[in-house]
């Protein structure tokens, strides 16, 4: 039986991240962690790689974990997750176990895109029954503020500085989700914490399915958005609202937008409240807004297509 | 040049661009990611190249392929990161390419902490990678210093093609002091080296250059390490530094340490002193190559009864410090490993009990 999702039911569930952890006030992937988990009925065991999510729940000897919970390097997450899950499997062959366990993984978009994605890639082609959660705050904010390949075009980081030289980043993000769906895995998604009920719809369905499964969540960083504190959701939807960050699902190679907003807002307003576009402003940079419009534009008539032909890439 | 204030991180970054390193490439990681970020704005200005790739198994190979083209490269990363790089490492002494490292260490073992450390002596000097491979290590304990021995560097590893690490901690890039700059280097970015991959028109004609660490004939791979092997005995004998405090009077303990907390030896020495306990240090500023010949001598004296090896780890270097004096001293570490620098007074008192515990009074 699945957790129901009305607002008054969820709130009496028991959340298995406790309050105290120590990510920062209006962290975004803190909200998204504590959705997902709710949104699972099944015991959970969990593995995060090194990152902001790791370090703020796992402070001296105390765990902010209300389940099992794995550490391993930045790398190989999905590497860690496939041993863990291995181990299961043989268990239950002989005998020895018979709980039903979601293995669930947390990781930045860091440990997802760049470094960890040797070892998700392997993961996912082996076809391990694990959920892959990449909590994408767009760049390495643990460390700092540094580009990751989920940087979107044009923002400035402490690596891809706003100057003469280059105004940010000048390249676009990986297109992550569309690489996971190449892998032929049952189900692939990208989610949103301004949308929590699509979002954990999308959870169930996937903890619902054997073998690999990966979701994509956006996780908005006041920090390295250089936004107000109090912005996570708002960010959130207008990053929905103005498909730069599209609402979808891949199941089994079909694609299905689960949102489509009424009229398209103008990347602008997603763009606006955040520092790390201030310097779009300028009079010289006015081709980087066009420039990104234009790509969200493309990806987002790319899905319509991909969703009519009943595929995943067009 | 006058003097400016600088954390180490930006002075280590700034002295790599006046050395001509216009070519640098990293992945963040605590506690040395101001390298990186100086250095992203900092190269282009400069008509350089900043690149961050995406993991430090990436890096290793970028700075192989730069190398391989005659280039001057560099890195810098912290101890995990360093790890990653450990295949690279080796392959590029293989190939004989002139490559820096600067590793700011944290403390281990895994992701261990982020606080100073040196706890990868043991990586630095002993297993910078599979095979008989070597870095030549130098191991600064001021931001001064960090700067000069980055600039060295380069120098040192052009000399020898190959791997060069300036080793400091999580103090020595985090900490503010007061550096002053060489004048600017003009590196050309195209490369005058014979043995690089430029280009037969380069060297007018027909001498195909080549970049490899395979030698699948076993007389060909023993000459080619008997060769590596001659080099790492050329620095021994050419490039071994060190330097000896307080070794005038009759010193009854040799304190041995290097970097950050040699420093901290130094105040002791003088804490020490005061109370009219003699103590010399000798500070090895290469780790590879180790001032074996000299630490023995030192500890020959015949004032010296007993030598202590501190150490911010949980006692690497005291191998090589007992394998120097032999076994007619007593040789003893001291340290912490948690990311804790000892202080003066805590490096005395262990002098204090070493001299109670040896009966040497």
């Amino acid at each position: 039986m699945s957790v129901s999702l009305k607002l008054k039911d969820l709130s009496e569930k028991e959340v298995l991240l406790s309050s105290g952890h120590r990510m920062c006030a209006g962290c975004g992937a803190a909200i998204v962690v504590k959705m997902v988990l709710l949104a699972i009925d099944k015991p959970v065991v969990v593995c995060s790689p090194t990152g902001c999510l790791e370090v703020t729940t796992c402070i001296s000897d105390y765990t902010s974990w209300k389940t099992p919970w794995i550490h391993s390097a930045f790398e190989n997450a999905a590497a860690t997750m496939s041993g863990v899950e291995t181990m299961y499997r043989a268990l239950k062959k002989k005998g020895r176990i018979d709980k039903e366990i979601t293995f669930v993984v947390f990781a930045g978009d860091g440990g997802t895109y760049d470094i960890g994605f040797q070892s998700l890639s392997g993961a996912m082609e082996r076809g391990h029954d694990m959920l892959y959660v990449c909590y994408d705050n767009n760049a390495y904010m643990n460390t700092g503020i540094q580009r990751s390949s989920a940087t979107p075009f044009g923002a400035a980081t402490t690596t891809t500085p706003a100057g003469s030289a280059i105004p940010g980043k000048m390249q676009h993000r990986k297109n992550i989700a569309m690489i996971m769906a190449a892998h032929d895995i049952p189900y692939v998604a990208q989610a949103a914490p301004s949308h929590y009920k699509d979002l954990m719809r999308k959870i169930q369905k996937a903890a619902a399915v054997k073998g690999p499964k990966f979701l994509n969540i956006l996780s908005p960083c006041n920090r390295g958005w250089r936004s107000r504190i109090d912005d996570a959701i708002t960010l959130s939807r207008l990053a929905v609202e103005t498909c730069t960050w599209p609402l979808f699902e891949i199941e089994n190679g079909e694609t299905t937008i689960t949102y489509k907003p009424k009229k398209k807002k103008p990347v602008e307003d997603f763009l606006k409240p955040q520092g790390r576009f201030a310097h779009f402003n300028k009079p010289e940079n006015e081709w980087l807004l066009k420039k990104i419009q234009q790509k969200v534009d493309r990806e987002w008539d790319n899905l319509i297509r991909a969703e009519s032909a009943k595929g995943f890439y067009n | 040049m006058s003097k400016v204030l600088m954390k180490g991180n930006e002075a280590i970054a700034e002295a790599a661009v006046r050395a001509g390193c216009l070519n640098y490439f990293a992945y963040p990681i605590t506690p040395q990611s101001e390298i990186g970020e100086y250095l992203a704005h900092r190269l282009p200005e400069a008509g350089g190249m900043f690149l961050q790739a995406e993991s430090e198994i990436a890096v290793v190979y970028m700075l192989y392929g730069a190398a391989g083209c005659g280039a001057r490269a560099f890195t810098s990363s912290s101890s995990p990161g360093i790890s990653l790089m450990s295949e690279g490492i080796s392959y590029l002494a293989g190939a004989q390419l002139p490559v820096v490292f600067v590793n700011i260490m944290r403390g281990g073992p895994g992701l261990g902490g982020i606080l100073p450390s040196q706890a990868d002596y043991f990586q630095a000097v002993k297993g910078a990678g599979h095979g008989d491979c070597r870095m030549l290590v130098l191991a600064p304990a001021s931001v001064q210093e960090a700067a000069d021995m980055t600039a060295e560097a380069f120098e040192l590893a052009d000399k020898y093609r190959n791997p060069v690490m300036v080793l400091g901690d999580g103090l020595i890039g985090q900490m503010m002091e007061p550096v002053s700059f060489k004048e600017n280097k003009e590196i050309a970015m195209e490369n005058k080296n014979a043995w690089a991959t430029t280009g037969m028109a380069v060297r007018g004609g027909n001498t195909p250059n080549l970049v490899k660490s395979l030698h699948l004939d076993p007389a060909a791979l023993n000459e080619h390490n008997l060769n590596l092997k001659a080099k790492y005995e050329r620095m021994a004998r050419e490039d071994t530094r060190w330097e000896i405090y307080n070794a005038e009077g009759d010193y009854q303990v040799l304190i041995v340490s290097f970097g950050t907390m040699s420093r901290v030896c130094r105040t002791a020495v003088e804490m020490l002193k005061a109370k009219g306990i003699e103590t010399a240090l000798l500070r090895p500023i290469t780790l590879f190559p180790f001032p074996e010949e000299h630490i023995a001598a030192a500890a020959d004296q015949a004032c010296c009864k007993a030598v202590l090896s501190v150490e911010m780890n949980m006692g690497q270097m005291v191998e090589d410090v007992k394998r120097s004096v032999g076994r007619h001293k007593p040789v003893r570490w001291y340290g912490k490993c948690g990311g804790e620098v000892p202080t003066p007074e805590e490096v005395a008192g262990e002098v204090e009990k070493l001299i109670a515990d040896t009966d040497i009074a």
